[in-house]
């Protein structure tokens, strides 16, 4: 275990920065904070919940990935180093969730994984619920982790407790501006963690929504009854840290095309609509119903996970009052 | 606005879309709010779903709002001031009116109440459509609520008695008394983002910011002084519909577009193009090439919101900044910096140096905006007019204790028809409006493609039976034709529609509904009537 001063944070980062893009969240006019490459928004050292997860920095709103000439089409690949730093544990859960759905049946997005490859993960625990909206003790996940990262911190005060989890992770603690630790702080993190778990209240009841859905409880009155309120805006997927769907389309570029692909929502009608005109799930209610279903039903049996981290961000989001917390509450009505 | 204006003294929505969270009672006409003010409409959805509140629906479809209705009014086309009077007169006869309210705040209800008189449910029934007890019970929710909001958009402005209309539900507002306090009123629900904005800066042929009129020699004074000219012109100038008809009478030689796709969002779009042609001059700016723009002698490429810096005033009169976020691109320029140069190479220099500098001058001459200055936007979700000082905190609603001309004008309106009823050779209504997916003639979002691919090409909706008496069904196409164009289109059959009416929007250029609207205007707002027009429809 090492330890990383606030003070030094923004030095580390900038030396990092020369050699990869580094993410942090920032700050913008004092309203938003927004994971985005460093010196794009201001840094004050805390890191709250970002409005967007880290899926912006592997799966972009926008991207190229064709490129098509009369003599070639070439594949269009990014595969720049990044190093993301300050994203929360069930930012990273989502990020090993996504990893797995890149990767299935060994049927890989190589967008993705060109990025993927080549990201550092600085995960900073949450001593804390940063929002009200946070409910990932309820949803399987923690607000720290086991594994799966490349560097964990934990927020002691005026420093950070630092511990790597991958090659990756050690290299970086070898960097000077981390400072060896105290035998106490291993007892500290333990007390954070501790913390951790007993500051989140909010306790939506993901685990009986599952069973509500597993056992078919809602019908069709039920979702119609949530969907009638849906303006059918998209914003609960774009924001989701675990929402990868995605539309293509060709733009005219330079005597060629360049194809693009860009996030997508399944509550639009054109997302299941057929060639024929015919629509599997032609009303509102069907998609908000099979949205939902897929998190925590669907995903359970493909990956005996839900699909949802509970990071709130749906609930932040969605100016309806419609995001998982409030379709969970309504499933333990049920 | 006009209607609202010779009501009250003050042509907006009178209250704020926050209220709709505490009205017990809201009366929605003309206005397809889930598709088009989805987030008004989803706290009306909440209220009647969540705390009881009651729905009043007016509108010829079966729209989405209408199955949370404790009452749907599915008047005719074009009927609604017979409906409005209906109401009225079974208020008046029940006794539901505001005594107090009236003597105390209106004038002019003796004459009101004459007229009323003559729209009996007998009439009113034949006239609209609508079911005695539908009336009746329309008329006792409204008027016995404590709180209750009237919400119109375009289903009530875009007819030939778009003002009668606006007026008539004014009427019905100070009849019973539903104005002046939270969570009441009379609220037009604006199409655009700013278009209350344009209106309030005097995009209009009639009057200065701030509604300040060109006639008043005080106010012609007042910005003389302003601007250092003398001489402002003291004359009313014309509105968008008769500049195009005088262009095409040869007396309008030059015309300058900003923002704006005539060819397309005009009704009877060839005479449109038509008289563009005769144009001397025809200056264009926008920021994407339009069908209009084709038409132009000279193009002004112009910058998009996100490159550059301003405010905007959305449908509850607040005033919104705006932030640069990147620069223009290259070959285009901020609008007011395009103004600028062009009245300087004029020969009236016009030297200001940033969007704040012009938001100074807003504030020094327009007294509704005085205290909208752009500090106090720098750090706030914005202000509604009016907000005459820098201390004052903005108008969440108006007409509080005294109207804006003083009295509340009762102004009473006789129904008349609309211009082109169907007859033999045209039997369809042909009614026109639009969807959440694209917006006016998606010069901006038809270049979406995840839009495109939601809403992807003009459709013609109608009845089934209809459909089936024509021998199409969902896919087919069809000529729809009108005294003034011809439309191919395919078909999409739908149950929100009544039988007789067709319904299409205006966001296809290829496929231009306006080509067959008809440019018959509200003689007083001079808005088209593009609800209603007759057309033939057959199979090909």
């Amino acid at each position: 275990m090492k330890r990383l001063k606030k003070d030094h944070v923004l030095p580390f980062l900038k030396v990092m920065n020369k050699t990869e893009q580094v993410y942090c969240p920032q700050w913008v006019e004092g309203r938003d904070l927004i994971l985005m490459p460093l010196g794009e928004g201001e840094y004050r050292g805390d890191l709250g919940k970002t409005t967007i997860s880290a899926k912006t920095v592997l799966f972009p709103q926008a991207e190229a990935i064709t490129s098509f000439r009369t003599d070639k089409i070439s594949k269009i690949i990014d595969s720049t180093g990044t190093l993301v730093f300050g994203i929360r544990a069930c930012e990273m859960k989502a990020i090993q969730f996504t990893d797995r759905f890149m990767t299935r049946d060994n049927l890989i997005d190589p967008h993705y994984m060109a990025r993927r490859e080549k990201m550092t993960t600085i995960v900073v625990a949450c001593n804390k619920p940063p929002s009200n909206t946070c409910f990932c003790i309820d949803a399987g996940a923690m607000p720290y982790l086991e594994s799966g990262y490349d560097l964990q911190l934990f927020d002691a005060g005026d420093y950070y407790i630092a511990t790597a989890g991958s090659a990756r992770g050690e290299e970086l603690l070898a960097n000077s501006y981390f400072e060896e630790g105290v035998q106490e702080d291993r007892g500290k993190v333990e007390d954070i963690k501790k913390e951790a778990l007993n500051s989140q209240h909010n306790r939506p009841g993901v685990e009986r929504a599952i069973d509500a859905l597993k056992e078919d409880k809602p019908d069709e009155a039920f979702w119609e009854e949530l969907a009638d309120k849906c303006i059918n805006c998209g914003g609960c997927v774009y924001v989701c840290p675990t929402c990868t769907c995605f539309n293509v389309y060709d733009l005219p570029s330079q005597g060629g095309y360049i194809r693009y692909r860009s996030w997508d929502a399944c509550l639009h009608a054109g997302f299941t609509r057929e060639t024929s005109g015919h629509n599997p799930r032609p009303t509102q209610w069907s998609r908000l119903a099979r949205r939902h279903e897929h998190k925590f039903k669907f995903d359970i049996i493909n990956y005996n996970e839900s699909g949802c981290v509970g990071c709130g961000r749906c609930s932040d989001a969605c100016p309806v009052g419609l995001g998982a917390i409030e379709i969970v509450n309504a499933l333990n009505k049920l | 606005m006009a209607g609202l204006a010779a009501a009250f003294g003050s042509g907006a929505m009178t209250n704020s879309v926050q209220e709709f969270e505490e009205a017990e009672v809201f009366f929605v006409i003309g206005s397809n709010t889930t598709e088009q003010h989805p987030l008004i409409a989803s706290r009306i959805i909440r209220a009647v779903t969540q705390r009881d509140a009651k729905l009043i629906v007016a509108d010829p479809r079966d729209i989405k709002l209408a199955r949370f209705a404790a009452v749907h009014l599915k008047h005719r086309i074009g009927s609604d001031v017979a409906l409005l009077n209906g109401l009225m007169h079974i208020i008046l006869k029940e006794g539901w009116e505001d005594k107090q309210f009236i003597k105390a705040r209106t004038e002019n209800f003796e004459q009101l109440k004459t007229v009323v008189a003559k729209y009996t449910p007998d009439r009113v029934t034949e006239i609209t459509g609508v079911d005695r007890d539908s009336l009746r019970k329309g008329a006792e929710i409204y008027a016995r609520a404590k709180k209750a909001m009237i919400a119109y958009a375009m289903g009530i402005t875009q007819h030939i008695t778009g003002t009668d209309n606006v007026i008539s539900c004014a009427n019905l507002a100070m009849l019973t008394g539903h104005v002046g306090y939270p969570s009441t009123g009379v609220n037009p629900l604006r199409g655009q983002n700013n278009v209350q904005g344009a209106c309030d800066m005097g995009a209009l042929p009639n009057v200065y910011s701030g509604y300040q009129p060109v006639t008043d020699p005080e106010c012609r004074q007042k910005f003389e002084n302003e601007w250092n000219v003398t001489g402002l012109s003291d004359k009313i100038g014309l509105t968008v519909t008769e500049m195009i008809d005088a262009a095409e009478r040869g007396e309008v030689k030059a015309l300058y577009i900003m923002g704006e796709n005539p060819v397309v969002s005009d009704p009877d779009a060839n005479h449109v193009a038509r008289a563009l042609r005769k144009l001397d001059l025809l200056v264009v700016q926008d920021i994407f090439p339009t069908e209009t723009t084709k038409l132009a002698h000279v193009i002004l490429p112009a910058a998009s919101f996100a490159e550059k810096m301003g405010t905007y005033t959305n449908t509850e009169r607040r005033v919104q900044l705006s932030r640069q976020a990147i620069e223009p691109l290259e070959g285009t320029e901020q609008d007011w910096k395009i103004i600028c140069e062009i009245s300087s190479r004029a020969g009236y220099p016009m030297n200001y140096h940033s969007a704040v500098e012009i938001l100074d001058e807003i504030n020094r001459v327009t007294p509704s905006y005085a205290g909208i200055t752009h500090d106090r936007l720098e750090n706030s979700w914005g202000l509604c007019w009016p907000c005459p000082n820098k201390d004052h905190p903005g108008t969440p609603f108006l007409h509080k204790a005294r109207f804006t001309r003083g009295l509340g004008l009762f102004h009473a309106k006789e129904y008349i028809p609309p211009a082109e009823p169907p007859d033999e050779e045209y039997p369809f209504t042909l009614t026109t409006g639009r969807m959440s997916f694209q917006f006016h003639t998606g010069t901006m979002t038809r270049r979406i493609p995840i839009l495109g691919r939601e809403a992807p090409k003009a459709i013609l909706e109608m009845n089934p039976r209809d459909a089936r008496r024509l021998r199409v069904r969902d896919g087919s196409m069809v000529a729809i034709e009108s005294r003034r164009g011809e439309l191919h289109l395919p078909v999409m059959t739908t149950l929100d529609l009544p039988e007789g009416v067709v319904f299409s929007t205006f966001h296809y250029s290829e496929k231009n509904i306006n080509e067959l609207t008809i440019c018959a205007i509200d003689p007083v707002a001079k808005i088209p009537e593009f609800k209603s027009c007759a057309v033939s429809i057959r199979r090909i």
